[in-house]
């Protein structure tokens, strides 16, 4: 049985993306998505700072956020460290603009190396690339189990992950070095107050530079076109005037549902 | 361009998602082998018309890395140039480990493809299946990651006509304590001719009680939105849209769904849409071929009542 010494002052490296405010419609510019000067923290990482935090606090871990991409104002790592990580190393470079998700995941590998990570912890998928392959992908780089889909985490005699499987789930005791993903809903990440949102300004974010790493991916995809393939749909449209329900049982049996 | 497809076994027989891409690679005269990833003792999975390899794991954890490395291998002696793998838990971690042996990033949620010479081109679904995105793929070895749905399955005729390849160990680096199959009671998300799913406006997760009594009178499968997958009210295997399901039933009834475009994504293609919304003028109407504008709360158990 794994003693839950061995994860005491463990390294962990959490990412954090930034993406444009999810409220508004994303727009392209040769293919690839529009980034706005102030983005926020992807709400999926929240998951994973979560997952992280929660570490923390029992095993005395220090947690670093990770993140890739254009910096801006920032805002979006701010968020990450208002949660209650304890610094950011970030990166930003033009050869990395519009990076395949193989260019990402070596970048985010080499970062977690300088952060002497242990423990290496993503969201599932991104909301805006959302290639979802990540976390499988920094796994394979740093030669770390992957134990991906994390629904929930449990710390008792052990620590319990489980996951997400197609038939039901799965319970893995967690690795001491090993790279996470989180689905959404397993934790409940926390709020920031304002004390956290004051104390997040003095924590340090170190740019990293694309020469200290060693990159070896390549872009393989060439944007061709976007097509718009609106489909207007003619559809009826009722306002409920108690009858609702009965147009919805009458369209049912025209279409032989029921 | 020599193809691979790694397909999963499914109750003892090809998964839905494998079955789809056979379909189309057969529509499109483009040979291939296919590796099948599975646990089962004696699954139909051979085939007359393509080699089958049926990489056997010792359970049905699902920590692979050892399956990528038999698969890596595969790929390699054989000179593939095209890897194929439906996006589901098993084939996102094996593309993933994969794309990084063979430095070629994958495509991700491709929803078609068309072979060129030595160049693919793939396309995604973007704006909420408003717009598609065209891509060409130009390393040497390809990698696609497609979504579910994407292709109409045709008939194959299966057989015991493959090769096995045992693995003991799928991966010694994890201890897996525990695998629980859920029980599935009812219909399922992937295959129920009706789905019925829920949103913001269900207002609180106690009147998901409505959603499940509907469910049960018309035999429907349920699924919900990434706000209240979110929110904790259903788990993530039920979540409809581009970071979850796609599903294609006869009838979708939403109900309390704005429909975003990340929703709509992942069930714009369904038959016939039903859409039950306070806010006359959210998006979900404008998929919809019925919208009915009202209380959500008010109109399904009175619905109910009337089945």
């Amino acid at each position: 049985m794994k003693h839950l010494l061995e994860y005491e002052n463990m390294k962990i490296a959490v990412c954090a993306k930034q993406i444009p405010d999810p409220a508004i419609t994303v727009t392209y510019d040769g293919g690839n998505i529009a980034r706005p000067d102030e983005q926020v923290l992807d709400d999926t990482d929240r998951y994973g700072i979560e997952v992280a935090l929660q570490l923390k606090e029992k095993f005395d871990a220090e947690v670093t956020v990770i993140s890739m991409g254009k910096l801006g104002t920032q805002k979006g790592i701010q968020q990450a460290l208002q949660m209650g990580a304890d610094k950011a190393l970030v990166i930003e470079d033009p050869a990395l603009e519009n990076s395949n998700s193989l260019m990402t995941s070596n970048i985010l590998s080499g970062i977690a190396k300088i952060a002497e990570a242990d423990v290496v912890i993503f969201g599932t998928e991104s909301s805006d690339g959302y290639s979802g392959v990540v976390p499988q992908q920094v796994s394979r780089y740093l030669n770390l189990p992957c134990v991906s889909y994390v629904k929930g985490i449990d710390i008792g005699e052990q620590i319990v992950l489980t996951r997400q499987t197609i038939t039901g789930s799965e319970k893995v005791v967690m690795p001491d070095k090993c790279v996470i993903s989180v689905t959404a809903s397993g934790v409940e990440p926390r709020y920031p107050n304002f004390k956290d949102i004051m104390a997040a300004k003095s924590k340090e974010v170190e740019v990293v530079e694309l020469s200290a790493l060693e990159f070896t991916a390549e872009q393989n995809q060439e944007f061709v076109e976007i097509k718009s393939i609106s489909s207007e749909k003619s559809g009826e449209k009722h306002v409920d005037e108690g009858d609702g329900f009965t147009l919805i049982i009458e369209k049912l049996k025209e279409i032989k549902a029921i | 361009m020599k193809s691979l497809l790694i397909g999963e076994v499914s109750n003892g027989s090809l998964s839905a998602g494998t079955l789809e891409i056979i379909s189309k690679l057969q529509e499109n005269s483009l040979e291939f082998n296919l590796v099948v990833i599975g646990s089962e003792e004696e699954p139909s999975i051979g085939s007359d018309s393509f080699d089958v390899t049926y990489i056997k794991v010792n359970s049905d954890a699902l920590s692979l890395s050892g399956v990528a490395d038999k698969i890596s291998e595969k790929i390699n002696s054989d000179g593939i140039e095209l890897v194929l793998a439906s996006s589901t838990y098993v084939g996102r971690d094996i593309s993933g480990f994969l794309s990084v042996d063979l430095n070629s990033s994958p495509v991700s949620n491709v929803i078609n493809f068309e072979v060129n010479d030595s160049i693919i081109t793939t396309t995604n679904s973007i704006d909420g299946g408003e717009s598609e995105y065209y891509t060409n793929v130009t390393s040497k070895v390809k990698i696609l990651i497609v979504r579910p749905k994407s292709f109409e399955p045709v008939d194959v005729a299966l057989n015991n006509n493959f090769t096995t390849l045992t693995i003991e160990n799928n991966d010694l680096t994890i201890d897996v304590h525990d695998i629980f199959v859920e029980e599935k009671s009812g219909p399922q998300l992937e295959d129920s001719k009706i789905v019925i799913s829920a949103g913001r406006g269900m207002v609180d997760v106690d009147n998901l009680k409505y959603i499940n009594e509907l469910a049960s009178k018309l035999n429907a499968a349920i699924g919900g939105t990434r706000a209240i997958v979110d929110a904790g009210w259903m788990p993530y295997s039920q979540q409809v849209g581009q970071t979850g399901k796609t599903v294609k039933p006869d009838v979708y009834i939403a109900c309390g769904i704005s429909g975003a475009t990340q929703h709509q994504v992942g069930m714009k293609d369904s038959k016939f849409i039903i859409a039950i919304n306070k806010d006359e003028e959210a998006p979900i109407f404008q998929i919809a071929d019925l919208g009915i504008v009202g209380d959500t709360l008010s109109i399904i158990p009175k619905l109910i009542e009337n089945l």
